[in-house]
């Protein structure tokens, strides 16, 4: 039995099919596919907020892990905790800057979640550890602050009593 | 492999104004067949020699030298990653990398230096011949996913990880692998830099040169809406949210979220939910409330820590007992002892710490006057920063209930638990008696069966363990009250019981801890010291380790599943009497009959505090929290080591 496809349309106009569940990893489309009739999607879905190539890498990762248990509550705490990101996923995770923001952007805007998170995490562990200089090197970032500021801000970070 | 130098040494080319001595990479480059590289793909990374970690071996060490001091750091991890990957794939990926970065480049950046154009058309056009690094346009993007994608799609090849006991490998090596992208881009500058050949720091001359690089890079403050990079943000641990507020004033702004302090410093500092038995200990998280300054309690917290690590406490002694304290518990509000005199206390957990209730036989009745030793006698060691002795109360103004002698325990009070609901002890009478909490310590139920001393009592929501002198374990309903089932095995007194889930830890006096099944009553697990009596024993949170105390002097750790000795840990000259693992905050609190409690770290089972002769004869029980260690002792008194005394703003930690 053929498998239930609907099409989904890049910005740049890109037609891409796609199985339903895997689609249906997207909050966004789930919803739609829930909300209309059964074959009301002969015609492309706009996903007019993400490019073809970034929209490609979210059904890769979707086709991966179109079978995963839904996420279990929003137990926040936890969730934190997990830093963990499998093997599979790290090495999706594996592509220029640009890409991994758009990756995440485009999951934002899908909600899509799980990978939002995965996103979200990388990013986290490119700052994790690093000196405000290196974070600013990380992503071209420009130092704005007067010395200051700068002075002011690190003031309030110290511990008032003496030690 | 061909193609890859072409590109290393393109990139050269595009900056003409660097001047570009050879020497040095050249030797590198043949030097480094020999070179010991422990990489499982260094043969690989060797046809790289622009962004081969190796250079950094080999290469100039002044590259290393004070001017960058931070960057040996980062490259060594950089490079460790480096070894993780596939080769093929390593060598993919940055075909690919390379290839999106420039497509990216040549779109987006509207007037490219025109040298730099036609350097991406060359590697385009070689990037295409080597065919399929990257993906065809032509085909349709659908076929892209049912055929699995080279990279980094290729799912059939797992990435070799070097350890995947330690979770959060993979999290670092995606990081990682983000951050070797930026520092090869750094490299290449650094490496031509450094040519010059003078340790001056060069760093900030290059800042603005990012922009010509191959590699493009985002300000994610900028990039994204602001509750993505809050989300991005509510990941990291709080020092690097504290950096990441320098960074500028966007990041600032953002960094100022409570929404995200309160999730870094809740996730920093909670647990992954407490599975332990009796109430969960305090674990500082402040309230929630609307309004509440996240970022200001953890700070609060982080001296606390500090406090802890330099074993700065104050000391507080409750007295009122009059013979040895056996057994505590405490949560924020109260502290409950039970002591050889038969009565068990209940003190206020803040100042002025006055004992408010005395459960047990009435002041004139109490008949086992045991030593007291002279409270001012001091042993010698680190001592508290500040000692307070409240005064104690006059026993008949306290209010002691229970007269009726079938109300209160008719010996002494040697274990003891409580939650919200109940308290459990346990008795040299040989019963253990429940209290109503709630009801004023109210008497439910008295349990008997044991045959002999009641030596340790615990208890969750289903079932209340008991372990007795008469090498029995008995397993109760806690609702019913009714013997569940007995545990026997053990061939000398039970000394010590924990209990998780299904799963009952016991420790014995014949030297031997046993790991039993509840709902089966088997013993599934023989944990065996030396034949050397086991005074303690503690399950962690997971269930996974099992540690132990007695009178070998050492704490030992087993592996649950296993029953392997994992861990031998030494420091005390006497019997350990008394062990608690803060799961959280990765403490091992233990009292010993050398009169010292010592804190170790529980992951490297070092010794990090000693707290020696706080009191004046043997520890008997120890517990902790976030903020104190509450010990009692043989000679009569509990002392509250409190490392929070004193510390402004303590108290908003409380919940």
């Amino acid at each position: 039995m053929a498998e239930k496809t609907l099409i989904m349309e890049s910005n740049d106009g890109k037609k891409i099919e796609v199985p339903i569940d895997v689609a249906s990893r997207s909050i966004l489309i789930k919803n739609m596919i829930d909300d209309l009739p059964e074959g009301a999607f002969e015609e492309a879905i706009p996903i007019s907020n993400v490019s073809e190539n970034v929209l490609t890498k979210v059904i890769e990762w979707c086709t991966h892990h179109r079978s995963d248990p839904p996420s279990s509550g929003d137990d926040d705490d936890t969730r934190r905790k997990t830093t963990d990101i499998d093997e599979w996923d790290q090495k999706f995770m594996q592509v220029d800057q640009e890409m991994l923001f758009e990756i995440i952007l485009a999951a934002n805007y899908l909600d899509i979640k799980p990978l939002l998170d995965i996103g979200c995490k990388t990013v986290a562990n490119m700052i994790k550890g690093k000196s405000p200089e290196e974070i600013r090197k990380t992503f071209n970032i420009q130092n704005d602050f007067t010395p200051e500021e700068e002075d002011q801000i690190r003031r309030e970070n110290e511990w008032a009593e003496d030690r | 492999m061909a193609p890859r130098e072409n590109i290393a040494t393109s990139s050269h080319r595009r900056r003409p104004s660097v001047p570009f001595k050879s020497r040095p990479r050249t030797a590198t480059v043949s030097a480094l067949p020999t070179t010991p590289v422990s990489g499982l793909d260094h043969d690989v990374w060797n046809g790289l020699p622009l962004v081969d970690s190796g250079d950094d071996m080999e290469g100039p060490v002044l590259y290393d030298v004070k001017p960058f001091p931070e960057q040996t750091g980062r490259r060594r991890s950089a490079k460790s990653f480096s070894g993780l990957r596939h080769s093929v794939d390593g060598l993919r990926a940055l075909g690919r990398r390379l290839s999106v970065t420039l497509r990216n480049k040549s779109s987006r950046t509207p007037n490219p230096p025109s040298q730099n154009e036609s350097e991406i058309e060359t590697l385009k056009l070689r990037n295409g011949q080597e065919s399929g690094y990257d993906r065809p346009k032509s085909v349709p993007a659908f076929q892209g996913f049912a055929i699995p994608l080279p990279i980094p799609g290729n799912g059939s090849e797992p990435p070799i990880l070097p350890n995947h006991m330690y979770s959060g490998a993979a999290a670092r090596a995606a990081a990682a692998a983000q951050n070797e992208m930026a520092r090869k881009v750094e490299q290449m500058k650094l490496t031509q830099d450094s040519e010059s050949g003078i340790g001056i720091i060069l760093q900030d001359r290059f800042d603005d040169s990012d922009a010509e690089t191959d590699f493009v890079r985002v300000d994610p403050a900028v990039a994204f809406p602001t509750e993505i990079m809050a989300n991005v943000l509510s990941f990291l641990d709080p020092e690097s949210l504290m950096n990441s507020g320098l960074v500028s004033r966007a990041w600032s702004e953002q960094v100022s979220s409570q929404h995200v302090w309160r999730d870094v410093f809740r996730s920093h500092y909670g647990g992954r939910g407490y599975t332990g038995t009796g109430k969960q200990p305090a674990a500082g998280l402040g309230k929630q409330f609307f309004q509440q300054d996240w970022k200001h309690l953890y700070k609060i917290r982080r001296e606390l820590e500090n406090r802890w690590k330099e074993g700065k406490a104050a000391a507080v002694y409750l007295q009122g007992h009059t013979d040895s304290v056996y057994c505590v518990q405490f949560d924020e509000d109260k502290i409950i002892t039970g002591s050889r005199d038969r009565t068990i206390r209940v003190w206020d957990a803040h100042y002025p710490w006055a004992c408010r209730k005395i459960i047990g036989p009435a002041p004139g009745e109490i008949v086992n006057r045991g030593p007291l030793y002279d409270p001012e006698q001091q042993a010698s060691g680190s001592s508290p920063l500040l000692t307070i002795r409240p005064p104690p109360a006059c026993a008949a103004e306290i209010a002691t209930i229970h007269e009726k002698p079938s109300d209160y325990h008719g010996a002494s009070i040697l274990c003891l638990q409580f939650d919200d609901e109940i308290m459990v002890t346990g008795s040299s009478d040989h019963t253990c008696i429940v209290w109503d909490i709630k009801n004023d310590y109210k008497p439910i139920r008295r349990l008997e069966g044991h045959t002999a001393g009641v030596l340790d009592v615990c208890f969750d929501h289903r079932y209340i363990v008991s372990c007795s002198k008469d090498n029995s374990i008995c397993v109760w309903d806690r609702s019913s009250g009714l013997l569940a089932k007995k545990l026997l095995g053990h061939k000398g007194p039970v000394n010590a019981v924990q209990l998780r889930g299904d799963l009952i830890v016991s420790a014995s006096g014949d030297g031997v801890a046993k790991l039993w099944n509840v709902t089966s009553g088997l013993c599934v697990k023989e944990f065996s010291s030396k034949d050397r009596g086991l005074a303690c024993v503690e399950f962690s949170d997971d269930a996974r380790s099992v540690l132990t105390g007695g009178n070998d002097r050492a704490i030992y750790q087993f592996d649950a599943n296993t029953g392997q000795l994992v861990k031998k840990i030494k420091g005390h000259s006497g019997l350990v009497r008394s062990l608690h693992l803060d799961n959280v905050n990765r403490r091992i609190v233990s009292g010993s009959y050398d009169m010292s409690v010592k804190i170790f770290d529980a992951q490297a089972g070092e010794l990090s505090v000693n707290l020696p002769g706080w009191t004046t004869s043997w520890m008997l029980s120890v517990k902790s929290d976030y903020r104190r260690i509450v010990a009692t002792s043989q000679d009569s008194r509990a002392v509250i080591m409190d490392f929070g005394y004193g510390l402004d703003g303590v108290d908003l930690l409380e919940s």
